[in-house]
């Protein structure tokens, strides 16, 4: 499902994407398709396939806040009398991206190389597609994981354990590995930082 | 062979003579102990300077939170991760300079120059090893080949001891019970009783378990045309001590708590006696002079003077000397256990002492070895001749089994005074002597660090594992933590009679060994097997009773 699109970047790896607005596309995302540990997928649009991300924060957009004074159109108006005012109004979400996957299928955990393009669409993955990235030589991999726990971003541990319980439906083998894992970040979100 | 480049040269180690390297070392062949090398030009001339591994450090390791399941390994982990190399682990090893064989020397020469760092670190080939560490080559005469390098393949680098060091600067084997030390004691026999040795042996054997040395004779291993060696068992009840040999010490040893007046007297009456009869006296001789009183007082009839024997002094000096020396077996007035037969090149004597009271076993020994020193002695200075009874030609070497009752540490008993002098001045005169204990906290420290050659096998006790340390000083630090490691078998091996310390596999007796522990178990099964309960029965049955008996009870 297409969530939005990439209207912004802070780096290599981190872009910002504009949840589609009411009227932009048919189907209107709902919060729950763009929530804290999202996997999502960047297009970028030739034979290169797409960037694959994980949403780790939202943020909201309103021009409104700060004019506290009154206004002469009612709200109910404001659709008729100035239409571009509502579209300033946005939501934003932020997009750690941590592999791609090749046309051919091919998947790569890490930084990528290339980067997204603005107004690249942004679009939430299917189960089957989380489980196929998250898939090297026949065994479950999160070579990505290292990278962001390198980060001294104290969401990254929160954001990971999603990711980890996330992983643990999808792989039921992996499920002794990957509670190793869930420990250690449990461990590292909630008793290292209140020790 | 090619030879293989193990590791790179990090830097210089904590002091000027060490060095660390990295390797990987995915076989695992640097160990502790273990030789290697780097090439240096010294004074124009390529060499190879060989040093020992004292220390091997991980240097990548899993984190601990990977092991919070026991049944998932840190490498599944990893793995899942990105983590997907076939060999993870990297390690920093710390070596200790020996320096390049120089066979002119005989020994190693340092360079002083640590290597450069990322200079290339190669293993010490099997070849190189088996030329420099070992004075002697397999074989020669005057080697002693009493196993291999312990992190080697078996007999890949032959550990042979300069029989010249040991039998000039004596030896020590020190172990734990159980270690096997007693084991390498006959390897080491064994390899002196070669026909490349022929050495002349004693062993003091208070445990009577070198008895199956006899094997050696005859055995095709040890002899040749000329020559087959010879061992000779003195039983406890061969041995014999002759009263005229012992010293007045050994007689205040001998005889318990002796007053100031009664040491006094038998002061008196020793010395008396020499002057009276000179060398040879009887215990009989001793007593009339006993009975005699002092010069100032002299007794008419000694034999019959009544008056004397009440003198409290006189009278239980006589009871205590009665108590000892009548009731002993190995005290006597005219027999002595010649030393022309005691020693003899190729001939291996064993003294057992057991069933011979401790301290009866101090004083055999420290009469033995006295008269040994004095023949010795006499025979170098030109002041016995052939066929006198003091007459030794020829070098002996004496092991002493369960040394720390010869020469305790914090006590002085009749053998210290000995040993001590053959220990400091034996060198001269041809005696050596190996010590070998199970206690070294309780050997006397100034015995222990005479003796320039040491093997030393597992010792888990800290007390001796100091006094090891503070007595042995060629043994480093980093081979000493070894000890409690160390298996059944396993010796550090250190001294003059090797040119480096090493740690070595002892190699397999010819002969059996005779320390078996008895098993115990097995004997206790023994006695309700069947056999064995059928013969009991057998045994104790009540004799059957004749039809002739019964009728004549009728």
């Amino acid at each position: 499902m297409r969530i939005g699109k990439i209207v912004k970047s802070n780096s290599h790896v981190d872009y910002v994407c504009q949840i589609n607005n009411p009227g932009e596309f048919s189907a209107l995302p709902q919060p729950h398709d763009y929530a804290f540990g999202t996997f999502v997928r960047l297009e970028l649009g030739d034979e290169s396939g797409c960037l694959v991300g994980l949403i780790y924060s939202t943020i909201l957009m309103n021009p409104e806040f700060g004019s506290l004074g009154p206004r002469l159109s009612p709200p109910s108006d404001l659709e008729i009398l100035s239409p571009d005012y509502l579209r300033e109004q946005a939501t934003l979400v932020s997009i750690l991206a941590i592999g791609q996957v090749m046309r051919n299928g091919e998947v790569y955990q890490g930084v990528p190389l290339l980067a997204a393009s603005v107004n690249a669409a942004v679009e939430t993955m299917s189960p089957d597609e989380i489980r196929r990235f998250h898939t090297l030589g026949g065994r479950l991999s999160l070579a990505y994981m290292p990278r962001l726990l390198a980060e001294k971003d104290a969401i990254i541990p929160h954001l990971l354990l999603k990711v980890v319980e996330q992983l643990a439906v999808l792989f039921p083998d992996q499920k002794r590995q990957l509670a190793v894992l869930h420990g250690n970040l449990a461990w590292k979100a909630a008793v290292t930082p209140a020790g | 062979m090619e030879r293989q480049c193990i590791g790179t040269t990090k830097g210089p180690g904590e002091s000027a003579h060490e060095y660390t390297f990295i390797t990987p070392d995915p076989e695992r062949r640097i160990k502790t102990g273990e030789f290697v090398y780097y090439e240096m030009k010294v004074e124009g001339k390529l060499r190879q300077i060989l040093g020992r591994v004292t220390q091997r450090v991980p240097l990548r390791l899993y984190p601990d939170t990977f092991m919070a399941d026991p049944g998932v390994p840190p490498a599944e982990i990893a793995a899942m991760l990105g983590f997907r190399e076939q060999h993870h682990e990297l390690f920093e090893v710390s070596v200790v300079v020996m320096g390049y064989y120089q066979p002119e020397l005989g020994d190693f020469v340092n360079p002083r120059v640590p290597p450069e760092s990322g200079s290339p670190i190669y293993i010490a080939e099997d070849a190189l090893l088996a030329q420099v560490l070992s004075k002697k080559q397999s074989g020669e005469i005057g080697s002693a080949y009493i196993g291999w390098l312990l992190s080697r393949d078996p007999a890949a680098v032959p550990v042979n001891l300069d029989v010249r060091s040991i039998t000039s600067t004596h030896l020590a084997i020190i172990a734990g019970t159980g270690a096997g030390k007693s084991y390498l004691a006959s390897v080491l026999i064994e390899e002196l009783m070669k026909p490349y040795n022929r050495a002349c042996v004693l062993i003091v054997d208070p445990h009577g378990e070198y008895s199956t040395l006899m094997e050696m004779m005859g055995h095709r291993e040890f002899c040749v045309d000329n020559y087959q060696p010879e061992v000779y068992v003195v039983r406890p009840d061969q041995i014999r001590v002759r009263i005229s040999s012992l010293e007045l010490s050994d007689f205040r040893y001998l005889l318990p708590n002796l007053s100031e007046k009664m040491h006094f007297r038998l002061g008196q009456t020793y010395y008396a006696v020499h002057r009276k009869y000179g060398d040879k006296w009887t215990l009989g001789n001793f007593m009339t002079t006993l009975r005699s009183g002092d010069e100032e007082h002299v007794v008419t009839d000694p034999e019959s003077d009544t008056k004397l024997e009440e003198d409290p002094t006189i009278g239980a000096l006589i009871w205590r000397v009665n108590s000892v020396f009548k009731g002993s077996k190995i005290f006597d007035d005219f027999e002595d256990m010649p030393l022309t037969r005691l020693f003899r090149p190729g001939q291996c004597t064993v003294l057992q002492l057991n069933e011979i009271d401790q301290r009866e076993q101090q004083l055999v020994v420290a009469t033995l070895l006295r008269r040994l020193w004095r023949a010795r002695m006499d025979t170098e200075k030109g002041r016995s001749k052939e066929g006198e009874n003091t007459y030794l030609p020829y070098p002996a070497f004496v092991l002493i089994e369960e040394a720390h009752n010869y020469a305790p540490a914090n006590a002085e008993v009749v053998t210290t005074g000995i040993l001590k002098t053959i220990l400091s001045e034996g060198r001269k005169f041809g005696v050596a002597v190996g010590l070998i204990s199970q206690r070294p906290g309780k050997l006397d420290s100034d015995v222990l660090s005479q003796c320039m050659t040491q093997c030393i096998m597992r010792i888990v006790n800290p007390v001796d594992q100091a006094r090891i340390a503070e007595s042995v000083e060629s043994v480093g630090r980093d081979l000493l933590q070894e000890l409690p490691a160390l298996s059944k078998g396993q010796a550090i091996i250190a001294g003059s009679a090797v040119n480096t310390p090493l740690l070595c596999r002892v190699r397999p007796r010819i002969t059996h060994h005779g320390a078996e522990d008895p098993d115990a178990p097995a004997r206790w099964q023994q006695f309700f097997s069947q056999a064995e309960t059928l013969r009991r029965e057998r045994d104790q049955a009540l004799p059957l009773e004749s039809k002739r008996s019964n009728r004549m009870y009728k």
